[in-house]
C-alpha cells in the first residue's frame, strides 16, 4: 500500500512541475504568437493598401473577405481569403483587389502541393501574372494565364479558383456601401451568423425582442482559448449595453473580439434585406 | 569492475561510433519527414539535440528520486514537457521553421532516440556525463539529418539554403532540371538507403565500430 | 458518410502513413523481417491507434479544450497512450491470453511508434469529428499495416538474393521502401477530401 502511494506522489509530483513549468512558458509565448499572427496578416492588408485604416468581414459561401476602408470611409479594396482544393490538399490564399476589381496581390498562406512540382503556386513568376487582371479578363489558361506543364492540376486549380473569386468580388462588393443595421426594423427572433476572428470562424447567435439586442451566445469558435476570454463575454455585453456595434476593441485581442461584431452584423445584416 | 570511459570517448561515441540515426536506425521518422531542405533538416536536428540534452540532464539528476516502477512514465513527462516548450518557442520566435516541420515536432516525444539515451544512459550515469552523451548524440542526430538533407536538397532541388526566396542559392543555375524524386517522400527512403550504404563501406574502410 | 469513406481511402492508399507520410518507421523496419511478426504487429497497431484516438478526442475535447489546457496536449497525449497500451496489455492477458501471446511482445513497442501519436495528435489538428477521427484512424492503421505486410513479403525474398555487402540490411530495405513509396505515388490525386 505504502508502495503504491509512493509511487502515485511521484507520479503526480513530476506531472504537477512539467503542467507548471509549462503553463509558465505558455504564458510567455502565447502573446508573441497571437501578436505574430495578426501582425502578419496587417502587414499583408498594408503593403497591398496604402491608405487602409479599418476593415469589414464578411462571408459569401466558404470564402472571407475583408473589404477595406481608408480614413475618409471610402471602400479602397478588398482582401480575399480563400481555400482550395488542389493537387494534394488545400490551398489557402489571400487575394487583394483594388477598389476597381483589379487583383493587387496574391498571397499563398498555406499549401502541401508536391515539393518540386506542384509548389510552383507559391512562386513570385506564378503569382505575378495575375496581377493587374480583373472581372474584364478572361482569366483563362492558355489564353491571358499559363498553366505550368508537369504541376497542371495545381496550377488550374489555382487558375480556376482565382477566376471565381474575381467574380465574386465584382458582384457582391464594388460601389459597396458601409452596412447600416436598422435594428428596429428587425422582427424579433433569434439568428445565427459568422464572421472570421483570428484563428477561423466565429459562430454567433443573436436574439432580437423589441427592436433591441437581448443576447448574444458565441456558438463556435476556434481563437487562442487564453485570449478569447478577454472578448467574451466582455464584448457581447458592450454590444447589449449600448444597442451598437461601434465597439473600442480590446487591444492584444482585437481581431477575435473584431470577428464577434462582425458574426454580430452578419446575423442581423442577412435579416434585414441585404445591402 | 569495468574502466569507466573518459568524458571525451562519452562524448564522441554518439558522433561516430555509436550515431543514432546511421548506425543504430533510430528516430527515423523525423530523419525521412523533413530532409527536403537543409534549413529544415539542421532545424529538426538541433530541436531535437536540445531535448536529448535536457531529458538527459533532468532525468539524471532524479535517477535516485524516482521509484524503478514508474520510470518510463516518469521520463515521457519530462520529455514531453521539453518538447512542449521548444515546441511554443519555435512557433513564438521561428515561426517559419515550425510551419515547415510541421506535427514532427511534437513527435520528438517519441522519438526513440531521446528516450532510449534516458532509460539506457542518463538514468544510469551522473549528470555531467549524461549531459555529455546528449550532446555527442544530439550532435550525431543532426549531422545525419545535415548529410541527408544536402543531399536531398541538392539532387532534388539543385538549391541550398531554400525554400525562403531571400537566402536560396541555385546551384546549377536557373535552367537547371533537379531530380524532383529526391525531394518526394520516396526519394527520401531511397537518398538514405543508399547513404547507409555509403556509411557502412566507410565505417568498414577506417574500421570504425 | 462521403467525407467518411475518403478520409478511410486516402490513408490506407493515398496518404499512406509509412510511405508517404513517414510515421512508424522505426516499426516498418523492425518487425517486417517476418510475416508473421508483421501481420501481429499490425493488429497490435490497428487495435491500439483507434483506441488512443478515440480516448485522446474525448479527453481533448472535454478536458483540455474546456479547461484551456490545450498546451498540455503533448504530455496528456502521450501519457494517455502509453497507459493505454499499459492497460491493454493487462486485459489482453486476464482476457485472451492466446490473443496475448500473439501481440503481447509488440505492445511496448507501440508506445514509442510515432504513427500512433501522429494520428492523434493530426485527428485534432485537422479538426475532425469524433466518428471521423476514428476513421482516420482505422484507414491510418491499416495503411500502416499494408505497408508492413507487403515489406515483409518482399524482404523474406530480399533475404536470399545477392548483392553487395554494404547494401545487405538496412540500406536495401530502405530503398525497397522508397520503390514501394513510388508505387503509392500513383494513387495520389485520385480521392481528395
Amino acid at each position: 500500500m505504502r508502495e503504491i502511494l509512493k509511487l502515485s506522489i511521484t507520479l503526480a509530483v513530476v506531472g504537477l512541475v512539467s503542467a507548471a513549468l509549462l503553463s509558465g512558458v505558455n504564458n510567455v509565448t502565447a502573446p508573441i504568437i497571437a501578436e505574430r499572427q495578426e501582425s502578419e496578416y496587417r502587414e499583408a492588408l498594408e503593403r497591398y493598401f496604402p491608405d487602409f485604416e479599418r476593415f469589414e468581414s464578411q462571408q459569401i459561401d466558404n470564402d472571407y473577405f475583408d473589404l477595406i476602408f481608408d480614413s475618409s470611409d471610402r471602400l479602397v479594396g478588398v482582401m480575399a481569403t480563400v481555400g482550395q482544393q488542389g493537387y494534394d490538399g488545400t490551398i489557402w490564399y489571400n487575394l487583394a483587389f483594388d477598389g476597381e476589381g483589379k487583383i493587387v496581390g496574391v498571397r499563398i498562406i498555406s499549401h502541401t502541393e508536391t515539393p518540386g512540382i506542384g509548389d510552383i503556386i507559391a512562386t513570385a513568376e506564378f503569382q505575378e501574372q495575375f496581377i493587374g487582371k480583373s472581372f474584364a479578363d478572361p482569366l483563362i489558361p492558355g489564353e491571358d494565364v499559363d498553366i505550368v506543364t508537369g504541376a497542371t492540376i495545381s496550377t488550374a486549380a489555382v487558375i480556376t479558383s482565382i477566376r471565381r473569386v474575381v467574380n465574386v468580388v465584382a458582384e457582391n462588393f464594388l460601389g459597396y456601401e458601409t452596412l447600416v443595421i436598422d435594428l428596429s426594423a428587425l422582427p424579433d427572433g433569434i439568428y445565427q451568423g459568422s464572421a472570421p476572428g483570428m484563428v477561423g470562424l466565429i459562430t454567433v447567435e443573436v436574439e432580437v425582442a423589441g427592436g433591441r439586442i437581448t443576447r448574444i451566445d458565441v456558438l463556435d469558435h476556434s481563437e487562442t482559448p487564453t485570449y478569447f476570454i478577454e472578448s467574451y463575454p466582455l464584448i457581447p455585453e458592450l454590444i447589449i449595453a449600448g444597442q451598437s456595434f461601434d465597439i473600442d476593441t480590446k487591444t492584444g485581442a482585437t481581431l477575435s473580439a473584431k470577428g464577434i461584431v462582425d458574426a454580430v452584423q452578419a446575423a442581423l445584416a442577412a435579416n434585414v434585406g441585404g445591402e | 569492475m569495468k574502466h569507466k570511459p573518459s568524458y571525451w570517448q562519452e562524448f564522441t561515441k554518439g558522433i561516430l561510433k555509436e550515431n543514432p540515426v546511421l548506425v543504430a536506425l533510430l528516430g527515423m521518422c523525423p530523419v525521412l519527414g523533413v530532409t527536403a531542405f537543409v534549413v529544415n533538416g539542421v532545424g529538426m536536428g538541433l530541436a531535437a539535440a536540445a531535448v536529448l540534452i535536457a531529458s538527459n540532464l533532468v532525468v539524471s539528476l532524479l535517477r535516485n528520486l524516482i521509484p524503478p516502477q514508474v520510470r518510463i512514465p516518469c521520463f515521457i513527462v519530462v520529455i514531453a514537457t521539453f518538447v512542449t516548450i521548444i515546441e511554443m518557442v519555435l512557433e513564438a520566435f521561428l515561426p517559419v521553421l515550425y510551419e515547415a516541420l510541421g506535427v514532427f515536432v511534437p513527435l520528438i516525444v517519441v522519438n526513440c532516440v531521446i528516450l532510449g539515451r534516458a532509460e539506457a544512459f542518463a538514468s544510469k550515469n551522473k549528470p555531467l556525463r549524461a549531459v555529455l552523451d546528449g550532446v555527442g548524440s544530439g550532435i550525431g542526430f543532426t549531422l545525419a539529418l545535415l548529410l541527408l538533407s544536402l543531399v536531398r536538397e541538392i539532387i532534388g532541388q539543385g538549391t541550398i539554403l531554400g525554400p525562403d526566396p531571400e537566402t536560396v542559392i541555385h546551384l546549377f543555375g536557373a535552367d537547371f532540371e533537379p531530380m524532383i524524386l529526391f525531394a518526394q517522400p520516396a526519394g527520401a527512403f531511397i537518398a538514405l538507403g543508399l547513404l547507409l550504404a555509403v556509411v557502412n563501406s566507410v565505417y568498414k574502410r577506417f574500421n570504425i565500430k | 458518410m462521403e467525407k467518411l469513406l475518403s478520409i478511410f481511402f486516402i490513408y490506407i492508399f493515398i496518404d499512406n502513413f509509412v510511405l508517404q507520410r513517414f510515421f512508424g518507421v522505426c516499426p516498418f523496419l523492425g518487425v517486417s523481417r517476418k510475416m508473421e511478426t508483421a501481420i501481429g504487429m499490425s493488429m497490435a497497431v490497428v487495435f491500439v491507434m483507434t483506441m488512443a484516438t478515440l480516448v485522446t478526442w474525448l479527453i481533448y475535447t472535454f478536458v483540455l479544450v474546456p479547461f484551456n489546457l490545450a498546451f498540455l496536449q503533448i504530455v496528456a497525449f502521450i501519457l494517455i497512450i502509453a497507459s493505454l497500451v499499459q492497460l491493454v496489455e493487462i486485459v489482453l492477458r486476464k482476457i485472451s491470453p492466446t490473443l496475448y501471446q500473439g501481440l503481447g511482445i509488440f505492445l511496448p513497442l507501440i508506445t514509442t511508434n510515432c504513427a500512433v501519436l501522429a494520428v492523434a495528435l493530426l485527428a485534432v489538428r485537422q479538426e475532425f469529428s469524433l466518428l471521423e477521427s476514428v476513421i482516420f484512424a482505422i484507414g491510418a492503421s491499416l495503411g500502416f499495416s499494408l505497408a508492413l505486410v507487403i515489406m515483409a513479403g518482399i524482404r523474406e525474398r530480399l533475404e536470399l538474393a545477392e548483392m553487395p555487402d554494404v547494401l545487405r540490411g538496412s540500406a536495401v530495405t530502405l530503398i525497397t521502401a522508397g520503390i514501394l513509396s513510388l508505387a503509392f505515388l500513383g494513387f495520389k490525386g485520385i480521392i481528395t477530401l
